[in-house]
């Protein structure tokens, strides 16, 4: 027993560098030895499947990028399932940006899901690029988009894009999809685009943003969230193509166990001296 | 496979590894890592911020190629600076889909008067805009919080405790247990946060209550914090993995024991020359 004790007092004790190491491993082998755990949806993220999946063919969905390099591996795949849903069931898929990166990264989603189901740019989506101005160009879209947006990203002109013939203004949409990483982001679309029109939104957000748009998910102000890699690995599996996120859950999974031994050995270390300490 | 995939991928290598190799102790290679970070982000933000908010969006309104004449006194100016900087202003005005808006340029003055600031004796102007902006922020955003972030959570918080329609408990849909906990801790909650009467008593034992589900909200973004954090090293470990293939040259193997050896060799020498 007292060699238990002490070993777990070495433990709580342990340079930071073992750490990082042993959580790096944790993080590194999953990746390259799959563990194959299962995926199951949780509720939050088959809302949003679901209400893609209501929609009639055709319908015209925003699809809107906030995200940039540092946060591709959680935003990323859940951006390319959802394509992939879209294209699957003939919707229409415009694409906006309030992040500059935004657009870069919705380009590089759409020339890998596009092709496979032989869509064409500027009938069956367009990109319509990013815009500065934060929650302004948000405003601007529920009141005028082709004041905000008088070209595409190509620069090609919005009047002779043939998918862009009946869209005016934001409530032209049926649904908007906000893949977000922070501000300017699903909170801003929500609070200046969704809350006073009759379009519907969901989003795919970074874990860390999590917390702050549950309440609203709750309140079905917004209707479901992809949260964080998990959610996209989730989305992945409902959709049926297997993505980054999906290959990264293994991993995932593994590294959270490890922190939560961590946090458990730190604690009953912690517990353990200052008991040695109140005797002495 | 071409050049600029290859490079690309060995300078994404070493930064990845040389901001990783912090995690060992400071060191030369985080600092390259570091300084090439903050210098190469404040020029991409200048950058992007001009090509795509001044130059389309502000000279695109003032000298818009649609009306563009050369007798005009208004395009002769423009006609000048394009003889200067040809890239910002093209012959024949800025084709970025816009009319002519004069208005924009009370955002040039303001601006202008912002940037003024560096000068001591200027430096008054920039409040302008300043407080232009700090305006306009607070009016777009004063609507906003109120609509969703108050009238919305109220309505979302207002949920029925008696509906028989609901099951007694379920771990995530809506239930009577659940709405139960919906309302204690939005009213507990927010009665921690009243301050206009001491927390003791049975007040404090019910604002206690609320310092726990706010503890509970606390860890949740603790975990999902750390569940982030990972996914990203995850994102970088797959980058890493690519890059390692011969395609690119096995980059992430040079670089990583090029940076291991120089990292010993330094760790050797620095213990040496201390002892």
């Amino acid at each position: 027993m007292k060699s238990v004790l002490n070993l777990i007092l070495k433990l709580s004790s342990i340079d930071r560098r073992w750490i990082f190491l042993i959580i790096g491993l944790s993080v590194f082998l999953p990746l390259f030895f799959p563990l194959g755990l299962p995926i199951r949806a949780t509720d939050t993220t088959q809302i949003v499947y679901d209400a893609f999946d209501s929609l009639d063919p055709n319908s015209k969905v925003l699809l809107s990028c906030e995200y940039g390099p540092s946060t591709k591996p959680e935003i990323h795949p859940m951006v390319i399932a959802v394509l992939h849903q879209l294209f699957r069931n003939n919707h229409k898929v415009y694409v906006s940006c309030l992040w500059p990166d935004g657009q870069f990264m919705a380009d590089e989603a759409l020339r890998k899901v596009a092709p496979l189901y032989d869509k064409t740019y500027g009938e069956d989506y367009v990109i319509l690029g990013y815009k500065p101005g934060n929650e302004a160009v948000i405003k601007g879209m529920v009141r005028d988009l082709r004041a905000i947006f008088s070209t595409d990203v190509k620069g090609k002109k919005v009047e002779d894009i043939p998918m862009m013939n009946k869209i005016f203004k934001f409530e032209d949409f049926d649904f908007l999809f906000s893949a977000s990483a922070g501000f300017p982001g699903s909170i801003e679309w929500m609070q200046y685009a969704t809350d006073n029109t009759d379009v519907k939104m969901s989003t795919g957000t970074t874990s860390i943003m999590v917390n702050d748009i549950m309440p609203f998910v709750v309140s079905k102000q917004i209707q479901g969230i992809l949260a964080g890699m998990p959610g996209a690995a989730e989305y992945e599996t409902l959709v049926g193509e297997p993505g980054i996120g999906t290959s990264g859950m293994d991993a995932q999974s593994l590294a959270h166990l490890v922190i939560v031994l961590f946090i458990i050995f730190g604690n009953i270390g912690y517990f353990i001296e200052r008991n040695k300490r109140k005797r002495y | 496979m071409i050049f600029n995939d290859i490079f690309g991928a060995w300078v994404a290598v070493f930064f990845t590894l040389a901001i990783f190799s912090f995690l060992y102790k400071d060191n030369p290679f985080y600092k390259i890592a570091e300084h090439a970070y903050i210098g190469i982000s404040a020029g991409y933000w200048l950058s992007i911020g001009f090509w795509t908010i001044i130059q389309p969006n502000l000279l695109g309104r003032l000298w818009p190629s649609k009306e563009y004449s050369e007798e005009s006194f208004w395009y002769s100016i423009y006609d000048f600076l394009s003889s200067i900087i040809p890239s910002i202003f093209p012959n024949g005005g800025i084709d970025k889909g816009h009319n002519m808006d004069l208005t924009y340029l009370i955002p040039l003055v303001l601006g202008i008067m912002m940037i003024l600031s560096i000068f001591k004796q200027f430096n008054w102007m920039a409040r302008w805009g300043i407080a232009y902006t700090v305006a306009i922020a607070a009016g777009l955003r004063a609507y906003g919080y109120l609509n969703s972030y108050i009238l919305g959570q109220i309505k979302g918080t207002i949920v029925p405790l008696a509906n028989t329609e609901y099951p007694i408990f379920h771990i995530s849909e809506p239930s009577l247990l659940n709405n139960l906990l919906i309302l204690l801790g939005t009213v507990t909650g927010l009665l921690y946060f009243f301050f206009s009467r001491e927390q003791s008593g049975s007040f404090g034992k019910i604002t206690r209550l609320g310092i726990y589900f706010l503890m509970i909200s606390f860890g949740a973004s603790f975990g999902f914090a750390v569940m982030g954090r990972i996914s990203l090293l995850i994102g970088r470990f797959v980058s890493l993995i690519d890059y390692s293939s011969s395609q690119y040259h096995h980059a992430t193997l040079w670089v990583f024991f090029l940076m291991i050896i120089l990292l010993i060799y330094s760790a050797i020498n620095d213990r040496s020359t201390s002892s």
